[in-house]
């Protein structure tokens, strides 16, 4: 898989998809700059899930994965992407936590971010804490993809 | 539950009422009726000393008038000798018949003032002697001397004035004075005494009235004290209880005391308020209940909810890229094998909630077969081992055979459960160790694993339905289902299921089945040959 095709190729299986994106990122910023290609961190702890967001997404936008709250925060941290999707029930840390955290730190503050759950009763927790959208599992991949262009083209 | 409380109420009140009458003979009722035959007797009594006081007065009375009366008969009586004396001197003196006139009349009048005299003397028995000593003299004063002498001074006037002269006048008259003079001193005295003796018995008379009066009004005023202190005070009391009680005090306990009816009264509302107590604290248990009910199932619909949506998400969404991409077929089975993966969860799932339910409903039906546990334990490590690769095994069979009784499917359902629970919740790269033998006619079977662990505090809840611990925030999937129904399939089966757990260093999960007895009647004989 090489980073620059990347961006524009459709989703590539295989279980070390999510770590050579990665390296893709952090080794080719100026890839990034080139193709100005938007970052998307994903992150929920099934790896179906995390999967199947990189399908949907991954042909316009490049992605990051993270498995648990505190890997997102890092992740957050490190690359500064354009827009985060967020699961809430995670290992550690929780992505309401994540969330919180982020809205706190004035660097991450206006990084959007969806959040994809199963829990439904949970949504006005998450508006409260500052998600700018909320996906009901299992959601609609053609409404995910409007609203994370939609936040794009906003920010 | 209700129906116990309820019969432990009904022995309370039954057991209770008998006691009760033994030690309260002495009833309400039978305290009035007393009450009011004291007071009767005290008015009664105090009637008795006013009539004998007033019959007293009546007695004291009499005498006096009689006292007074004897001694007006006595005056008359010495103005009647007087005027025989001095008519008959006169006339002796004089000769005139006019002056004789007087001694006429007294000498009528006398034998019946004498006889009035005797008449009221008659009841004093020591006076007797003087009454007739002074009647004798006024007797014998008229006869012997004063008739004699009217008679002489009629024949022989000067002959009567000298008589008149004699001493015999001087003494007799000077007797008579005297005679008159002692008696009516005497009665004079008695009179005097016996108006004195009359005062006196009035002013007792006087004094037992108002005192009657006085304990009359007591003991009327004792009365009323009593009843009110054995009705008003008792009802008083179970009168504030019942408020008290209305306003929620449930503790409230009366002192059962006082005549029949009253303790009888204080004990139903004793035995009542501690069944209403009762009654609150069954009603607040199964409020309890039902609240726990109403938790775990509101719960459960919030893991249901998360459990089915979350397969549901990537069977769903990768049908939809199945079914609007071209997808290579490398890629195309790789999300074929996602979605099926999923699907069996949810397959899983639904019949982990029917068996949960079934197994409520006492409906757990098991087949009865002979079972090998090493093939069984062989085949679903192999089954789970095929689909993880991030896991060792260690497989430790001592024996070939492992002979059981029971349901396959059912066995390996937990089997399954174990060697799942093991792999889920320790790390990739993890070992676990499946260990099978036969000793003393019981199938032992242990699942190890380098895993998380189960903290303390979590151990006793382990097997409770629904119950994850801390796997979701571990973000572990499942159900809270499995070792709940492996428990209760294991002892369905005649075994035992438990574990030994050390946080952040594994646990180890063992089920005891009994050994079938093959057709040698020894499980181990193959063993031994």
């Amino acid at each position: 898989m090489q980073p620059d095709n990347e961006a524009v190729s459709p989703y590539c299986p295989g279980g070390a998809a999510g770590n050579l994106s990665r390296k893709g990122v952090l080794g080719s910023g100026r890839s990034r700059e080139r193709t100005q290609t938007k970052t998307i961190l994903i992150c929920d702890d099934e790896p179906s899930v995390r999967e199947l967001l990189r399908i949907v997404l991954g042909a316009e936008y490049e992605i990051d994965e993270a498995s648990d709250g505190s890997e997102a925060l890092d992740l957050v941290r490190e690359l500064e992407p354009d827009l985060v999707v967020l699961d809430v029930m995670m290992p550690g840390r929780s992505g309401l936590d994540v969330l919180a955290e982020m809205r706190a730190d004035p660097a991450l503050a206006g990084i959007p971010v969806i959040v994809i759950t199963a829990w439904d009763h949970v949504q006005p927790d998450v508006l409260a804490a500052g998600a700018d959208r909320f996906f009901l599992k299992p959601f609609e991949a053609e409404e995910l993809k409007a609203a994370v262009a939609e936040l794009l083209e906003e920010a | 539950m209700t129906n116990v409380h309820q019969i432990e109420l009904d022995h309370a009140v039954t057991v209770s009422h008998p006691r009760l009458r033994a030690l309260h003979v002495d009833s309400l009722k039978s305290r009035v009726i007393g009450a009011s035959a004291v007071l009767a007797l005290a008015v009664a009594g105090v009637f008795a000393v006013l009539l004998v006081a007033v019959a007293d007065l009546r007695h004291a009375t009499a005498r006096e008038t009689r006292s007074k009366d004897i001694v007006a008969t006595t005056l008359t009586l010495q103005k009647l000798v007087l005027d025989l004396e001095t008519s008959g001197r006169g006339f002796a003196i004089s000769g005139n018949p006019r002056l004789l006139e007087p001694w006429r009349a007294a000498r009528v009048a006398l034998p019946g003032r004498i006889t009035k005299l005797q008449r009221l003397m008659a009841e004093e028995r020591d006076r007797r002697a003087s009454v007739a000593n002074l009647v004798d003299l006024i007797r014998s004063y008229q006869n012997d001397y004063s008739i004699p002498l009217i008679r002489i001074a009629r024949d022989n006037p000067s002959a009567a004035r000298t008589f008149l002269a004699t001493a015999e006048d001087q003494r007799r008259t000077e007797e008579i004075r005297n005679a008159f003079d002692t008696f009516l001193s005497t009665e004079n005295a008695l009179a005097t005494h016996d108006t004195a003796s009359a005062r006196r018995t009035a002013s007792r008379a006087l004094a037992v009235g108002v005192a009657g009066l006085v304990v009359c009004g007591a003991f009327a005023l004792l009365f009323g004290i009593y009843l009110a202190r054995s009705i008003a005070q008792p009802v008083r009391e179970v009168a504030d209880g019942a408020t008290r009680l209305a306003a929620g005090d449930l503790g409230t306990r009366l002192r059962v005391a006082g005549p029949k009816e009253v303790s009888e009264l204080t004990a139903a509302f004793n035995v009542m308020a501690s069944s209403l107590g009762q009654n609150q604290a069954v009603l607040a248990t199964q409020n309890e209940q039902l609240r726990e009910s109403d938790r775990l199932k509101s719960e459960l619909v919030s893991i249901v909810s998360h459990e089915l949506r979350t397969p549901l998400t990537t069977i769903l969404g990768f049908t939809n890229v199945l079914l609007s991409r071209d997808v290579d077929e490398q890629s195309r089975s790789h999300y074929l094998g996602i979605i099926d993966a999923q699907a069996r969860r949810l397959s899983d799932l639904v019949r982990d909630f029917l068996d949960v339910k079934r197994i409520q409903e006492g409906g757990l039906e098991l087949r009865r077969e002979l079972i090998d546990m090493t093939a069984l334990l062989r085949e679903q490590a192999r089954f789970l081992f095929m689909e993880t690769e991030s896991h060792r095994l260690k497989l430790d069979l001592r024996d070939d055979r492992l002979p059981v009784v029971g349901d396959k499917d059912r066995l390996t359902q937990v089997v399954a459960n174990l060697l799942s629970n093991a792999v889920k919740y320790s790390p990739a790269g993890g070992l676990v160790e499946v260990y099978g033998s036969g000793r003393k006619g019981v199938v032992r079977v242990e699942v190890r694993d380098e895993g998380v662990g189960i903290p303390d505090e979590l151990q006793p809840r382990i097997f409770t339905k629904f119950f994850r611990g801390d796997a979701p925030e571990r973000g572990i999937p499942g159900s809270g289902l499995g070792l709940t129904l492996a428990r209760e399939i294991v002892e369905a089966h005649g075994g035992q299921i438990g574990f030994t757990s050390a946080e952040d260093e594994g646990s180890t999960f063992w089920i005891e089945l009994p050994a079938a007895e093959t057709l040698h009647g020894d499980p181990h004989a193959d063993e031994r040959r």
